[in-house]
């Protein structure tokens, strides 16, 4: 009762989501937008975990994708634990799908969802970004064409 | 200097070989070096190292006149940073080089906005590598700040 009362007058709890390499290059060029926020961090891979440190907790999940389903039961496993245990009141995710599993389950939770599509999606929206779509409260993309193509996707630039 | 990459995710030996291939055959005069990734072909003609960490490869991007890589964002968007001339071969899900095409739409469309070259099999690598010598890059401009000015705008709307 005591934790609820006192989140109620904290600053919002932030979850900045996405795989190692590309999607978190990309997710790292929104500059500080989560300054004044609290926040924690999932990723795949230890190597980013240890750069993203000095903004907050990281949870590194482990490598899982759509071919690897037992690695997706893991994660989302993983995942699971962490949303639950931290409860946040937005998520934003570059993806792949370590993003669209926390997207999903924080949802669950009564999270905010942000979603940047990758910029490698240029013709039609990621595999994630198709499910994401259904339940984002704001869906970015980075290529003017595809905010076309989709409803209630919008263009507001590039991040690389 | 000449810098091939091709990540350090998965190997790449179908444009290793192609390299190595046109190094031997004097297409290529200049200096190769290339990260290759783990478990790859090792080339014969020119210097090759696994994986280099973040610092020394964006010190051999620094370094090098020119660039060959695969289609992924990292490569892209090291060789747009400085300016180097990059000639891309996307890695295709047809050889199980990669999961889905999204490489193949990448180069196809950077190479159309003018930023890098692509070649989409090895025999076109030749012929590629000859237009590299005099190809002038068109600057990337990407908006970082205006994505996060969205992002920003709507977790304001969120919190009143």
């Amino acid at each position: 009762m005591v934790d609820v009362a006192a989140k109620a007058v904290e600053k919002p709890l932030m979850c900045l989501v996405a795989s190692a390499g590309g999607h978190m290059s990309q997710l790292l060029e929104l500059g500080e937008i989560w300054k004044g926020s609290c926040t924690f961090w999932i990723t795949t891979a230890s190597a980013v975990g240890d750069r993203l440190s000095r903004y907050g907790q990281v949870y590194v999940v482990g490598e899982c994708n759509r071919e690897h389903p037992l690695r997706v039961i893991r994660v989302f496993l993983r995942c699971l634990q962490i949303v639950f245990r931290e409860r946040p009141d937005v998520v934003i995710s570059t993806g792949a799908a370590v993003g669209c599993i926390t997207c999903f389950l924080s949802k669950l939770c009564g999270a905010k969802v942000v979603w940047i599509d990758s910029i490698t999606n240029v013709e039609r929206l990621s595999l994630s970004g198709r499910m994401v779509r259904h339940i984002a409260d704001l869906f970015l993309v980075q290529w003017p064409e595809l905010a076309e193509k989709y409803d209630n996707v919008e263009y507001a630039g590039t991040l690389i | 200097m000449i810098f091939l990459t091709v990540g350090t995710q998965f190997p790449f030996d179908r444009l290793i070989r192609a390299v190595d291939r046109i190094v031997e055959e004097g297409v290529i005069s200049e200096t190769v070096f290339a990260q290759i990734g783990e478990r790859s072909y090792r080339p014969c003609n020119f210097e090759s190292v696994a994986c280099l960490e973040k610092g020394a490869f964006d010190d051999y991007v620094r370094r090098a006149s020119k660039m060959i890589g695969h289609a992924g964002m990292g490569t892209i968007t090291g060789a747009l940073r400085d300016r180097k001339p990059l000639l891309v071969m996307p890695r295709l899900k047809r050889y199980h080089e990669v999961v889905n095409d999204h490489q193949l739409v990448i180069a196809k469309k950077y190479s159309e906005l003018g930023h890098i070259l692509a070649a989409y099999d090895t025999g076109d690598l030749p012929e590629a590598v000859l237009r590299l010598e005099d190809f002038v890059p068109k600057e990337r401009i990407a908006t970082p700040n205006t994505v996060s000015h969205r992002i920003r705008r709507f977790l304001d709307g969120m919190q009143d």
